[in-house]
């Protein structure tokens, strides 16, 4: 059976286990661990960008985050949460916790830095014209941070977005199914069109983003983010592949 | 007015960056804050408004305390300029003018209304209007800052180093305009600056300062000029002291203006009327003087675009001996020309009238 059967076969459309069923829960997870992440790296990242307070601490952890190994962290999650939660709870839990982690760290960096990179005379001269400091982060700041807060939540996502294999790992479903199934039976075909939709998505998300940048981020801003050099881009973590993922944690 | 009471400003680091300073800037009148770099003139400037809080002394506008008030009011009441304009990048132009109306909630359109207004008032064309500020030059960009800083119309105005970031073309125009607006609006200014020039020729008093934050002197230009107060002013308003001293001298009626005969494009060089020397002043229709023809060496028999030189300035008529000198000097016949209000040929003045004139001003001075 090739790739095309797997695409072809009406039996693969169907049901939580067919491709709308798993790219929707693989969707549920990810949009779940995203918002969770927002919730908290960016009042966090404000805070920080704001405050200039905590900086090292936080740019020390995120890197610490950025560095744990996937697959380890979600089993010694489960471990530590299935005795205290009994149903699949246990399971999908530690996913989007583990999720949560690899979000946090582009999210915060963004928008602490996004702050930080906001035009320093702007800032100067709307203090100096009288903008209180809320009004500062509000009106000048923020706007400011976008491009690179949004640049953040992208990198986070289509961390999250290629990561969320995993959760089939601990027997959950989503695109990670098809993978591990796949893998499991010796289908090949099917492991490979779990990655190949999971690429896809990421494309597809990818457009999204790129859409999204175009609606909120000013024109103003635009020429600056594509053409400055001033202001470094938070470090883009580059999504490993979901294969790489299981190949690397399978060792 | 704004009144410096024996203020000093000791950073916590121990650096004394002003000294005891006691200084009024008076209301409607541009005051310059000018001295060797690291005096203390963008620290002086930036206690006004509290950017930087005073360790002692008491700053007043119009005779209220600024400590008695809250930071945020006295920076409304303060418009203020700096020097790179400091525009919102997110902002258009127009929006940047409107923003401190519209956070103090005028309603957008009369607040947009209003930043047209200004923008036109600053020389900046409507076309500028929607764009964003890194599609501006910085002349440009400068001109939409002095915009933003008059939109609340504040009574005060704190400007560092405004016209500095631009190319000195740029500069002189800028400094023309804002000499003009300021005629019409009478602000009440403290400019910071660090080129003489531009205290001179913007400043109604110009107080300049030594290191540590110490007044040397505050005088008007001329009479910082004439009268420095020690040789550290002396030496700060430059070797050229002189010279620019000229330009605080107004020509008066005594100073000859002779008649000039006029050529024009086109005219035949056989029948143009010429002064003894060979050169005679071509002008266009309008009796606008466009330069200097040497009628013995045109390169063909009529006069033509080509043949003119154009290295002479023009002065005011009743404008100043510098200007007038100036014009003499840069002119290729020796005879400096001068104009009216419009541009229109008055006549033309010998560098030997000027100095002449000069002659009796200093009289004057002298005997005054
Ligand atoms: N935040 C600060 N902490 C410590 N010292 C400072 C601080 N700001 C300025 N200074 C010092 O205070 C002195 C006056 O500084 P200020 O910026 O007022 O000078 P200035 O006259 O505006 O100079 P320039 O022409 O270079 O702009 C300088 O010696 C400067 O190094
Ligand atoms: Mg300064």
């Amino acid at each position: 059976m090739n790739i095309f059967d797997f695409f072809t076969q009406p039996a693969n459309w169907v049901g939580s286990e067919g491709i709308p069923g798993a790219i929707g829960l693989h969707l549920m997870y990810s949009g779940i661990s995203l918002l969770i992440a927002l919730a908290i790296a960016v009042p966090l990242g404000v805070y920080v960008g704001y405050t200039g307070r905590g900086e090292a601490v936080v740019a020390g952890l995120a890197n610490a985050l950025r560095a744990l190994p996937t697959l380890g962290l979600l089993i010694l999650v489960v471990m530590i949460l299935a005795p205290v939660f009994g149903s699949s709870l246990a399971f999908v839990l530690p996913t989007i916790v583990v999720l949560v982690l690899l979000a946090v760290p582009p999210i915060l960096t963004g928008t602490y830095s996004g702050i930080q990179a906001a035009d320093p005379d702007a800032v100067g001269a709307a203090r100096g014209m009288g903008y209180t400091k809320a009004q500062i982060l509000w009106h000048i700041q923020l706007p400011c941070a976008l491009p690179l807060l949004l640049s953040g939540i992208r990198g986070a996502t289509l961390q999250i977005v290629s990561t969320a294999t995993v959760a089939a790992y601990v027997g959950l479903g989503g695109l990670g199914r098809f993978i591990i199934d796949g893998r499991a039976q010796g289908d090949y075909s099917k492991m490979a069109a779990g990655a190949i939709l999971v690429a896809l998505l990421a494309l597809v998300l990818e457009l999204a983003f790129i859409a999204i940048g175009r609606l909120v981020i000013s024109p103003g801003l635009q020429r600056t983010t594509r053409r400055s050099r001033k202001t470094p881009a938070p470090p883009q973590p580059q999504p490993p592949a979901p294969a790489q993922v299981l190949a690397s944690s399978a060792t | 007015m704004i009144n410096f009471d024996n203020v000093s400003k000791v950073y916590p680091d121990g650096t004394v960056a002003v000294d005891g300073l006691t200084l009024q800037a008076p209301t409607g009148k541009l005051t310059i804050l000018i001295g060797p770099s690291g005096c203390g003139k963008t620290t002086s400037m930036r206690m006004i408004n509290r950017l930087i809080e005073p360790s002692s002394g008491v700053i007043s506008l119009d005779g209220t305390d600024t400590q008695s008030l809250n930071r945020v009011d006295l920076r409304r009441r303060i418009g203020y300029v700096i020097q790179n304009a400091g525009l919102f990048p997110h902002r258009t132009i127009v929006d940047n003018v409107a923003a401190m109306p519209r956070l103090l909630g005028t309603p957008k359109r009369e607040a947009r209304a209003n930043a047209m207004e200004l923008l036109e008032r600053v020389g900046l064309n409507e076309k500028f209007a929607n764009r964003y500020p890194w599609q501006l030059s910085g002349g440009q960009q400068q001109r939409v800052g002095v915009a933003r800083a008059l939109a609340t119309d504040p009574p005060f105005l704190l400007m560092d180093e405004p016209f500095s970031a631009v190319d000195p073309i740029v500069r002189a125009q800028l400094q023309e305009e804002f000499l003009r607006l300021q005629r019409e609006i009478g602000k009440t200014i403290v400019m910071v600056t660090h080129d003489i020039d531009e205290a001179l020729k913007l400043g109604d008093q110009v107080a300049v300062l030594r290191e540590g934050g110490h007044l040397a002197q505050v005088a008007s230009p001329a009479h910082l000029l004439a009268h420095p107060a020690d040789a550290f002013v002396a030496d700060f308003v430059g070797t050229a002291r002189g010279y620019r001293a000229l330009g605080f001298v107004t020509a008066d009626g005594t100073l000859g203006v002779d008649r000039e005969p006029t050529v024009r494009v086109g005219d035949d060089a056989a029948t143009a009327t010429v002064g003894a020397d060979g050169w005679a002043l071509a002008v266009d229709e309008s009796n606008i003087p466009q330069g200097w023809v040497q009628l013995g060496r045109l390169n063909g028999a009529q006069i033509t675009e080509s043949d003119i030189n154009i290295s002479g300035t023009v002065a005011k008529e009743f404008g100043n001996l510098r200007d007038m000198l100036n014009s003499a000097l840069s002119s290729p016949s020796g005879r400096g020309v001068v104009v009216d209000e419009r541009g229109v040929l008055v006549g033309t003045v010998s560098a030997e009238a000027i100095v002449a004139a000069i002659r009796t001003a200093k009289q004057e001075v002298l005997a005054s």
